[in-house]
This record gives structure tokens, C-alpha cells and sequence, in this order.
């Protein structure tokens, strides 16, 4: 798949400020806020490493789908998917707990 | 005489979403742990919360990752020198 290919649906995500695309052999592709930050990519890959490595009792798969950073004022989404990680920056809406 | 962490502990349990708590010290000890968390995920949950602090700048964010599965969420933070992670059911 073309790297346009992939990056054609992130283009779409709602309330993106920006992406990363990236293999074993470096960022594939960026976009927004993330264009060029070797270091968050850096950093991205090391955790999707580590978070790789935790196991539940008697589970044979990844032990995640989807991996969320959240900060204070925004999210990074990461992936895994065809030996790539995928990454989006998103606007943190926060919700505030409803007291009822 | 059980300590305060662990009468923490027992009380998030009471929580019938959470399937396991962890606490660990920067090392990755344990300091603490139930259920579904146990001593073997300490490393990981510590490294993990080591290498996320980098991606800010402000010292005062303390980020919160989260893992997904359709066996639930691991939710990990930091708390000063005490890292804790949840397992926690999807809602």
C-alpha cells in the first residue's frame, strides 16, 4: 500500500492536529503538529515496545488494540497495523464528571 | 495491621468495573497489587510511565496511557515516585 494510501484516512479523522506514520526503519510519514518530531515518534515506538511485552495470565495475543496518551490538552491514538504504527494528535475534550 | 495502601487497594477493588490495581515505586517493585495485576506486570507498567513523561514539557502534566482490549482497559499513571495502573472493564 501506498503511503498516500494510509494516510488518506488519517487525513480524516475529526479534531486531528496531526500524525505519524511509522515502520522499523523510521517515520514513513507526518502531517500537522507531528510533522518531523522524530522525538514523539521516538518516544511512541518505545512504548508500543514495552506495552508490547505485558501479558495477562493465559492471554496469546497483543495486549492492546489501541494505545491513548492522554495529556492535558490533547490525546495521541497509536495502533498497530501491517508491521506500521499509526499515530494521531487529537484536541483532549475533557469531559467533567456529572454529579447526580 | 494492614496498611492504608492496602486497604486503598481492597476499596478500588469494591469497584465491580475494576478487575485489577497495581501500584509500583520507580524501580518497578511492587508496592501493592490485585487481581488481574500482579507482580510480573510491574516493569512493564513502570517503564511505561517512565517514557511517556517525556513527551511533555510541563512537569505539572502527568499523562495517563491506556491500553485498549476487548479484555478491558489498563489505565497507567504516575503520581510522583508511585506509578498505578487499573484494569478496568469497557464500558
Amino acid at each position: 500500500m501506498t503511503t498516500s494510501a494510509l494516510t488518506q484516512g488519517l487525513e480524516r479523522i475529526p479534531d486531528q492536529l496531526g500524525y505519524l506514520v511509522i515502520s522499523e526503519d523510521g517515520v514513513l510519514a507526518s502531517a500537522g503538529e507531528l510533522e518531523n518530531d522524530e522525538h514523539t515518534a521516538g518516544v511512541i515506538m518505545q512504548m508500543v515496545r514495552t506495552a508490547c511485552h505485558f501479558r495477562l495470565q493465559g492471554a496469546a495475543e497483543p495486549p492492546f488494540k489501541r494505545m491513548s496518551v492522554m495529556l492535558e490538552d490533547y490525546v495521541y491514538t497509536v495502533t498497530v497495523s501491517g508491521q506500521k504504527v499509526f499515530v494521531v494528535k487529537r484536541q483532549n475534550n475533557k469531559r467533567e464528571p456529572v454529579v447526580v | 495491621m494492614e496498611s492504608t495502601l492496602e486497604l486503598h487497594l481492597d476499596d478500588t477493588m469494591k469497584n465491580p468495573a475494576i478487575i485489577g490495581v497495581l501500584c509500583t515505586d520507580q524501580q518497578g517493585h511492587i508496592l501493592g497489587c490485585r487481581g488481574s495485576l500482579s507482580d510480573e506486570h510491574g516493569g512493564v507498567v513502570s517503564v511505561l510511565a517512565r517514557q511517556v513523561a517525556s513527551l511533555t514539557k510541563d512537569p505539572t502534566d502527568s499523562p495517563t496511557v491506556c491500553l485498549e482490549s476487548d479484555s478491558g482497559n489498563i489505565l497507567v499513571r504516575a503520581h510522583g515516585t508511585i506509578t498505578v495502573a487499573v484494569h478496568k472493564m469497557s464500558s
